[in-house]
């Protein structure tokens, strides 16, 4: 089963509540698909790791074939590569990864090379349950090869938890695409809300089913609240704002492990899930 | 010999754009016997790759130079790709005085990128 | 008229980027106001006003498959790199990255490129100035160019209106859409937190600013919140010669002001005096 964390709002604690599940559930693997600001393997903390370069493929035109005809450029929608007077530019930053420009190309003119992306990497954290993460290279435009690459070759018969990006952009939908389940994180101050109700209209447009766990409870007022019940969303748990805690996470800490109520919080989601 | 500037609207009274790839019309201009012609700047709806996509137009144009107010790394190396040379225009409100300007021999030319670059989309 | 653009950005979410953002502007008196923030666009919810403008946003074309016409052949999905096509042969929306490969290979002119509508961008009239603020449709590409966009148009304005300033709420990450909201910029101001995350993700955003030679202004908010964090982010900070020009201890008023749907510089002047905000209010300003 493939359980998704997600939040519109950064910073709400998708990665706190995703990590904390995964180290109450034990039997599961965690995977971070939040590539551009990976933070899990943080605080679980695994030991050896396995490292896999992550590319994507750029054209590159074979001078002695191409004729200038400019089918390439006038294909391509991106602009990533330009038929010019002398030769053919291309912009590999700008590539899509199609594979359009070789397609149109009647001179056979174009094979692809490849660029590095990002990084994957897996490993035992110290908590005995796997971890998956990337890393998207600094300046690379998009996360969303190395999400699927992340995903790609999970087995569904185990259990699954995605902490994935901020947002509701084509990152976030690329992590929490194929999910049986989703949890947002909300907290309860307007941003949380008006965030909220846009992950909400993503997850609805996806046929993926939902409930919500809202965070720092007691730091804000009752409008989530309000708006759960008006739209007949479930709330899996609450978890209270406290100094403490923000104190441990800081410090890079599984409030889990630490915090005894902090525990129950976890088995008491975990249970409202499976049900 | 033609040459394209960057504009805000059509003629050779209208005002300089600020952009290159975002312009949002560009005045081709022929040098020989002063003929104007206006088009819209397509590239300047597409996602990413403007400066480059618009190079191509006007070469297709028979754009041989063109006066612009700054170009990014992607132009430079497209405006080389395609024989076309660049002068960078700071002075004259519209594009009649860029013009002027150029022929006075007062225009620099632009060898190399004027402002870093960055992908999709061009300073607003 | 030179306008100066400030943005101000976080790496991670949640660092308390956007209610430092807010309380900047009443500060400055000819300013534009950008939300650059087209995922989770928030600045509306402090900054209300007057919609006077509203401009939908078309982004890349997306595939149509007119299945009176398909024969069923499956050429598309074979070929299509980003897995947009099902089973069933039809387009799922959010994966297409609009190419056009599966409209050049189809035999049977089945499918047809068409744009569609992915966001739009408002501009709004509030009590410190004009806000432009743009909204994603959720689930669409990350948008560099939506973002572009809302700055393009404050840009506009900000040249119309003769005015000084262009403070732009900017994206989490280090994304396209960070990426478009820095770009040219006179300024980033980097908010962060003390935590061990915050500062792992201060190195990933702080090296994309030297990557696009920006000008960088480091504000560590919640300052108080761990010692060994704070430690964490001075020594880095040291390292590489920032300067933390703004230490914001943790303050519930901060969130009490956003639940009151109130500018925190507003809501609570003398915590902002206390923090010596004037002061870096002033060394803005003196770009």
């Amino acid at each position: 089963m493939e359980i998704a964390v997600l939040s519109g709002k950064g910073g709400t604690g998708k990665t706190t509540l995703a990590t904390n599940l995964a180290f109450v559930q034990k039997k599961c693997i965690l995977i971070d698909t939040d590539v551009e600001e990976p933070n899990s393997h943080i605080f679980l903390k695994p030991k050896e790791l396995n490292r896999k370069v992550i590319t994507t493929e750029y054209p590159n035109v074979d001078k002695s074939k191409c004729v200038l005809c400019g089918d390439c450029g006038d294909f391509c929608r991106y602009n990533a590569i330009l038929p010019a007077k002398n030769k053919v530019l291309v912009f590999k930053e700008m590539c899509h990864d199609c594979g359009g420009c070789k397609l149109v190309c009647k001179h056979d003119a174009i094979h692809y090379e490849k660029q590095e992306i990002g990084s994957m990497y897996f490993g035992e954290t110290a908590y005995g349950f796997n971890i998956k993460y990337g890393d998207l290279k600094v300046g690379a435009v998009s996360g969303v090869k190395i999400i699927e690459t992340l995903k790609s070759s999970l087995v569904k018969e185990d259990l699954i938890f995605i902490d994935s990006p901020p947002g509701t952009s084509c990152s976030t939908v690329a992590a929490v695409k194929d999910a049986d389940y989703a949890v947002i994180v909300s907290e309860p101050t307007p941003f949380g809300v008006s965030d909220m109700k846009m992950v909400v209209e993503m997850l609805r447009n996806m046929n993926i089913l939902f409930g919500v766990v809202i965070n720092k409870a007691g730091l804000g007022d009752n409008e989530i609240y309000e708006y759960c019940e008006e739209e007949n969303i479930r709330i899996l748990g609450e978890i209270p704002f406290e100094k403490r805690f923000a104190r441990a996470y800081a410090n890079g800490e599984i409030l889990s492990n630490v915090f005894d109520e902090y525990r129950n919080y976890m088995q008491n989601i975990l249970n409202k899930i499976s049900n | 010999m033609k040459i394209a500037i960057c504009s805000n609207s059509q003629g050779i009274k209208s005002e300089l754009a600020e952009r290159f790839g975002r312009a949002d019309y560009f005045v081709i201009y022929d040098l020989e016997n002063q003929d104007v012609k206006t088009i819209e700047n397509k590239a300047k709806n597409e996602p990413s790759g403007a400066g480059g996509s618009a190079v191509r137009s006007l070469s297709k144009e028979d754009v041989e130079i063109i006066l612009v107010p700054e170009l990014g790394p992607k132009a430079m190396d497209a405006i080389k790709a395609f024989e076309i040379k660049a002068y960078a225009y700071t002075k004259g409100a519209t594009v009649e005085n860029a013009i002027e300007e150029f022929k006075l021999g007062k225009l620099k030319e632009l060898t190399s990128n004027t402002k870093e670059g960055h992908h999709g989309l061009r300073r607003a | 008229m030179n306008t100066k653009e400030i943005v101000v950005i976080s790496g991670k979410g949640g660092t308390g980027k956007t209610s430092l953002m807010a309380s900047l502007v009443p500060f400055f008196e000819d300013a534009v106001i950008a939300d650059c923030d087209v995922d989770a666009p928030d600045l509306k919810i402090l900054f209300e006003g007057e919609n006077i403008e509203e401009k939908e946003f078309i982004g890349l074309k997306r595939a149509f498959i007119n299945q009176d016409e398909c024969s069923r052949c499956g050429l598309c999905k074979d070929h299509c790199k980003f897995k947009a096509i099902n089973d069933e042969l039809e387009v799922e929306m959010e994966s297409c990255e609009g190419c056009g490969v599966c409209e050049y290979i189809c035999p049977n002119n089945a499918i047809q490129m068409n744009d569609s509508v992915v966001g739009k961008v408002n501009v709004s009239n509030t009590k410190y100035g004009k806000l432009i603020h743009g909204r994603l449709i959720p689930g669409e590409e990350t948008s560099g160019k939506l973002v572009a966009q809302v700055r393009k148009k404050a840009k506009e304005i900000a040249k119309n209106e003769n005015l000084k300033y262009i403070l732009i709420d900017g994206s989490p990450g280090i994304g396209c859409n960070v990426i478009s909201s820095m770009t040219g910029v006179d300024k980033a101001i980097i908010v962060i937190e003390p935590t061990l995350s915050g500062l792992h993700d201060l190195e990933k955003i702080y090296n994309l600013t030297q990557k696009f030679d920006i000008p960088v202004s480091v504000v560590l908010n919640k300052s108080d919140l761990s010692v060994n964090g704070n430690k964490g982010i001075k020594d880095y900070c040291n390292n590489y010669d920032l300067n933390i020009d703004l230490e914001v201890p943790f303050n519930p008023n901060m969130v009490k002001a956003i639940v009151n749907k109130e500018i925190p510089s507003i809501y609570d002047p003398l915590f902002f005096d206390e923090i010596k905000f004037g002061r870096f209010i002033e060394n803005l300003k003196n770009l």
